[in-house]
């Protein structure tokens, strides 16, 4: 455990550590303590002395008038160390009154403020593409050159996403797809959230074809539990299985990046009941994501906005708000952390009701990107982190089809080799940690030379 | 209209589950259609009328349902309010 020692050593020390033009050590303070590994790193720090202002005063009662000593038969010292867990009762109890030790504090870690909604942007895409090393893996022809890249979500505004992103691309109106009664073309719709996640992904793959699935458009009448809109999510993946077997089976790619969620249980049979979809794999949703994702596709989902720190006003789930096909052992979960690699404050945490161990990874959001909500307004929510990752799936899908390496071999990959965070590990909050191109990069190079084709060559070099 | 699946073979079309189901094309919803959830097994999906769903669980193995079909919606920007 680390500690802080207060000390009182000789009133010249006590001087000599307040002065600004010296900079003491530990060593200089006190020759050793037993039990405590002092931090040699760790300046000293002098402590005043809190005194009665009134003449009579209780000298041991903070609650009171006080004046503050610096005066070196006032001061005392303040070191930084280490006790052994298993020693530290017996060295808190004897410690105290030894080589001029007043009291042992902890020192336990601080951390700053977690980003929340409303919060201005943290960096902008520039950064997210350089954490991506978007350079390297378009140097290395991971560009998303080839692939299919549907974005499921409120359509896609092409020329707002080519203006913002500097450069044209691909957008894929033959293979878009709308539920019935949504009004607009692909690439046409009103500049929002799917505008947003297009652009988001399109960061670290330029080159894949966008594929406008605007699903959350779609308005069907009803008002009950049993009316919503998950069934045209799920029209949406069966259009999808149409895409994939399409394609050839040498060039497998589809890439599917899903920023939505479910958030109240007040539309949705309690979890028990046999048409309940939060928590059940047997859900047609759930199934038919299944199914995709075991033809071939790759399929991400935002872990959602219900951290503990700052959740969405929208969360109503009292625990585990990482539901349905967000939590599903066959797709990516995906949680947001800032361009300084700490978790933003309404990332969901874990576990997941589907699988356990979700969310799985992180990615970069709250940033400024798209500007799809306005100058100044970041591209944020787990809604930003999915498509960022998507769009490293569908980089590393223009080089490595998914009857070359599955989906569920992807993941293991991205995981294996992501930046851990928080405590060692896997963890709730970061997942195995943060989305690491240059480790994901070595790990296919690494299995390329143990793995090759069909006619025996390095798969990585077809 | 309430969300339900049924057992059909590959390549089923609406009329065929209207046929096979004994439904008549205004409890369906048929602008949504018949839905290939898992085609490998012949698993689909479709909406019909609350009645029909209602008459359908007499028979049992002709379909599986109705299941939730919740609101969704974007992850984002995260909202302070409801």
């Amino acid at each position: 455990m680390r500690v802080l020692v207060q000390l009182r050593p000789a009133p010249d020390v006590v001087a000599a550590v307040a002065d600004p033009a010296v900079t003491a050590t530990a060593a200089d303070v006190v020759n050793g303590l037993p039990g405590v590994l002092l931090d040699p790193t760790f300046t000293p720090v002098a402590v005043p002395r809190p005194l009665p202002a009134r003449t009579g005063g209780d000298p041991l009662s903070l609650n009171q008038p006080l004046i503050f000593s610096m005066a070196p038969r006032d001061a005392s010292v303040l070191v930084r160390g280490e006790i052994a867990d298993d020693e530290l009762s017996t060295r808190l109890a004897l410690l105290p009154g030894r080589a001029g030790v007043v009291g042992v504090y902890a020192d336990p870690v601080i951390q700053t403020s977690l980003t929340c909604g409303g919060d201005g942007p943290v960096g902008d895409w520039r950064d997210v593409r350089r954490l991506l090393a978007v350079d390297r893996l378009h140097a290395e022809g991971y560009d998303g050159s080839g692939v299919a890249l549907a974005v499921t979500d409120t359509g896609v505004n092409e020329r707002h996403v080519a203006a913002a992103l500097g450069s044209g691309f691909v957008l894929d109106r033959e293979r878009s797809w709308s539920p019935d009664g949504v009004v607009g073309r692909p690439g046409e719709f009103d500049v929002d959230h799917g505008t947003m996640c297009a652009f988001d992904a399109l960061l670290a793959a330029p080159k894949a074809s966008v594929i406008d699935i605007p699903v959350l458009l779609s308005r069907r009448p009803g008002g009950s539990a049993l009316d919503g809109l998950l069934s045209d999510a799920m029209a949406a993946f069966a259009h999808l299985r149409t895409v994939l077997d399409a394609q050839p089976a040498e060039s497998r790619a589809l890439v599917v990046t899903n920023s939505w969620g479910s958030f109240s249980p007040d539309w949705d049979f309690p979890p028990g009941h046999p048409g309940n979809y939060s928590d059940n794999p047997a859900h047609p949703f759930n199934l038919i994501v299944g199914s995709l994702a075991a033809a071939g596709a790759d399929i991400l989902f935002a872990a959602g906005n219900c951290g503990r720190e700052c959740p969405d006003g929208r969360c109503a789930y009292p625990d585990r708000p990482i539901t349905g096909a967000n939590s599903h052992p066959a797709v990516l979960s995906v949680a947001g952390v800032d361009v300084t690699g700490e978790r933003v404050g309404y990332s969901s945490q874990g576990p997941g009701r589907l699988a356990d161990r979700k969310p799985d990874l992180a990615a970069y959001t709250h940033f400024a990107g798209s500007g799809a909500f306005g100058p100044g307004e970041p591209d944020s929510g787990t809604s930003a982190a999915c498509p960022v990752a998507a769009g490293v799936v569908a980089a590393i899908r223009s080089r490595v089809p998914s009857t070359i390496l599955s989906p569920s071999d992807l993941r293991t990959l991205l995981m294996r080799s992501a930046d851990d965070r928080g405590v060692l590990g896997y963890d709730y909050d970061y997942g195995y940690g943060v989305v690491n191109v240059p480790g994901i990069v070595e790990a296919l190079r690494a299995r390329a030379g143990e793995t090759r084709t069909a006619e025996g060559r390095p798969w990585l070099a077809v | 209209m309430v969300l339900i699946t049924v057992r059909l073979p590959r390549g089923a079309t609406l009329d065929m589950a209207l046929r096979e189901l004994r439904l008549k094309k205004e409890e369906v919803d048929v602008a949504y259609g018949v839905v290939a959830i898992d085609p490998d097994h012949g698993l689909y999906g479709l909406r019909v009328s609350a009645m029909a769903a209602h008459r359908l669980t007499a028979t049992p193995e002709a379909m599986d349902g109705p299941w939730a079909d919740p609101k969704i919606e974007p992850m984002g920007p995260p909202r302070k309010d409801r």
